[in-house]
């Protein structure tokens, strides 16, 4: 079983050097409304903490802005609902594999939780099943729930159905988590579009949609495709046709327009994964957006 | 002689060739669809929600595009194969010459004697009309007495023999005996006027007649007389049958009505025909000519058997043809895929 997250953890610390990771603990920080009362600690700021947070008299004295840090008032959890149907296993639109991509971004936000002391949770599922794993915190916890995901998404495994996962989610979770929902929709139909607005409601939801790999790009011109879904190749000799591709990349384009709209009028937090590279600024802006709506 | 070849069955040399050439093909085409269906998953990428591809005009287009090349290269791949197959299995033609039998003689041989004539007329005049129906039978015309004098050796140019049967059949029909006619066309067959009407030298005279003796054919004589023999000949009747036996000739007789009148000379003539295997008739008795034409027809049934000759032909045209079909198939097909790929290329620089 590989590890996951200490390579995660490798891929924070090439690709984010400490400034960000910190922006990212800040930002983690900041998702919390409800925070404790009780007096922790200090610690220095970092880009992303709430001003309202600052400890000015300790800053004045020590020269350095510092923030104050509460205990919790209670522990909170981070929900990981990935949609683990057999799509996932596919290619995203960089060619790179989505299940390598729903393990680092769902990773990441885990790490950030456990980092925190929150617990974590884990729900996943496809068409045939869903799964839950009960909130824990550590780092083993959630490596284990990362294997979980990594396993259980296979080219051979059941279609996606995310509204099927929605619907266990409200019907089994009944705390308030921050629910973080990895999928690869295109659109967001009204069954999806009506749990998300109840989910709203109880959770903070934050949604990370991974892209389709376009059969008709270039670079992927000398390899053969097959379509995970009815395990029919995809044949090579219309992936060169451009027209095909223009109105591929047409469709593509106004389906995200369209799912960007839609959930922004639902309310929900949105970001589209695209590499590993750019996964942490996803999730960066993801947290930071969430903020943001919060204020409003 | 012209040569007719009787274009016979065509077929192929080796037929079994066919349905094992037709197998492998079919295998082949089974093992090549399994691989490509069994090819799935090794080696390739997944791509998810490629439905929505499915789903454009353009790719119903290029679908329907790639169904028809295909089918047009799988229809004209399966004409080459096919031609290839004929081919291969060697089309060929057997053809057999039937040599009909023209090594046939038939020599008329009629006793010119006074009291022939109006039988050698008739003989004549069924003969004539046999002549019309025959196909390469050499034909002789001798007539005699004391002497046999040959009217025309054996030929096959009927429209020659149609006339001299016609003068013969006009010279002893028209005048009866004593016109000039007659006279004229006689003269010759008697120079001693105590030996006339000899049967057994007309007989040998006649088998004389018969030329290519080295050659296989089969000879007949058409013998009329009333063998009243005046004198003394040098070929008795029996000798004269036996030197037709020894050269394989058919004698047919046909005597005269008269004939009837001298049972003796009748057995004498029926015996001496008969051993050589021909016919022998009594002209009157029975329905006179009818039964001249009959003998006759024997005669013309009894063809002599020869293996035809066979020729063994290839005939790689319809092989060649259907192959050539195919691959020119393929071509123009191919040519169009590749027209159809630059309007493409054409179509984005553009």
């Amino acid at each position: 079983m590989p590890a996951h997250l200490p390579r995660i953890k490798a891929r924070l610390s090439i690709h984010a050097h400490r400034k960000v990771r910190g922006l990212l603990e800040g930002e983690y920080a900041a998702l919390h409304v409800g925070r404790g009362i009780d007096f922790n600690d200090l610690r220095e700021y970092v880009r992303g903490d709430d001003v309202k947070d600052i400890d000015w008299k300790a800053s004045a004295r020590s020269r350095q802005l510092l923030v104050k840090r509460y205990v919790a008032e209670r522990k909170h959890t981070v929900l990981l609902c990935v949609s683990t149907g057999r799509s996932m296993a596919a290619m995203n639109d960089a060619a790179v594999s989505k299940r390598e991509l729903a393990v680092l971004v769902a990773g990441v936000m885990g790490l950030l939780a456990v980092q925190h002391g929150d617990l974590v949770s884990l729900v996943h599922g496809d068409e045939a099943g869903r799964h839950a794993e009960p909130p824990k915190g550590g780092e083993l916890h959630l490596e284990r729930l990362l294997g979980t995901v990594h396993d259980a998404i296979r080219p051979d495994g059941a279609h996606t159905d995310l509204a099927a996962l929605l619907r266990y989610v409200v019907r089994t979770v009944r705390r308030r988590t921050i629910l973080v929902v990895v999928c690869d929709e295109t659109t967001v139909p009204d069954e999806t579009a009506d749990l998300l607005r109840r989910l709203t409601v109880q959770h903070e939801v934050l949604l990370l949609t991974i892209g389709d790999l376009d059969p008709t790009q270039p670079t992927v011109a000398d390899r053969r495709l097959v379509d995970v879904d009815s395990a029919a190749e995809v044949p090579g000799w219309l992936r060169h046709d451009r027209r095909l591709r223009r109105e591929l990349a047409t469709l593509v384009r106004e389906e995200e327009q369209q799912l960007r709209r839609r959930l922004e009028q639902l309310g929900v937090v949105h970001e589209r994964v695209h590499d590993t590279e750019s996964a942490l600024t996803a999730v960066f802006r993801l947290l930071e957006r969430q903020r943001h709506a919060r204020r409003r | 002689m012209d040569l007719t070849w009787n274009g016979g069955e065509t077929g192929f040399r080796w037929p079994w060739l066919v349905p094992v050439l037709a197998l492998l093909v079919l295998v082949l085409m089974a093992w090549w669809a399994r691989s490509r269906d069994r090819r799935s998953s090794t080696g390739a990428s997944y791509v998810a929600h490629a439905a929505r591809l499915r789903a454009l005009p353009r790719y119903q287009a290029l679908v329907r595009r790639q169904v028809a090349i295909g089918t047009c290269l799988t229809v004209a791949a399966l004409v080459a194969c096919a031609g290839a197959i004929v081919l291969g299995a060697r089309v060929q033609e057997r053809q057999s010459l039937v040599r009909e039998d023209r090594t046939r003689d038939i020599i008329l041989c009629l006793d010119a004697s006074g009291s022939m004539a109006e039988v050698d007329a008739a003989v004549l005049r069924e003969f004539r009309t046999i002549v019309d129906g025959l196909r390469g039978e050499r034909v002789g015309l001798t007539i005699w007495s004391g002497v046999a004098i040959t009217i025309f050796p054996l030929t096959d140019d009927y429209e020659f023999v149609l006339e001299q049967l016609t003068e013969a059949e006009s010279a002893f029909g028209s005048g009866g005996i004593y016109s000039d006619d007659y006279a004229r066309y006689t003269a010759g067959t008697v120079i001693d006027w105590t030996v006339q009407s000899q049967l057994g030298d007309g007989l040998a005279s006649c088998v004389q007649r018969f030329d290519n003796r080295d050659q296989e054919r089969s000879r007949a004589i058409v013998l009329a007389s009333d063998n009243e023999p005046i004198g003394e000949g040098i070929y008795d009747l029996e000798g004269a049958a036996e030197l037709a036996r020894s050269e394989d000739v058919v004698v047919h007789g046909i005597a005269a009505p008269m004939t009837a009148d001298r049972p003796s000379a009748a057995r004498l003539f029926r015996d001496a025909v008969t051993s050589t295997g021909g016919t022998f008739s009594l002209l009157g008795q029975d329905g006179s000519a009818a039964t001249v034409v009959e003998a006759i027809g024997r005669l013309e049934a009894k063809e002599i058997e020869r293996p035809p000759i066979v020729q063994v032909l290839d005939r790689p045209r319809l092989g060649t043809v259907v192959a050539a079909v195919g691959v020119g198939g393929l071509g123009v097909v191919w040519a169009v895929q590749g027209a159809l790929a630059l309007a493409a290329r054409r179509e984005d620089a553009s």
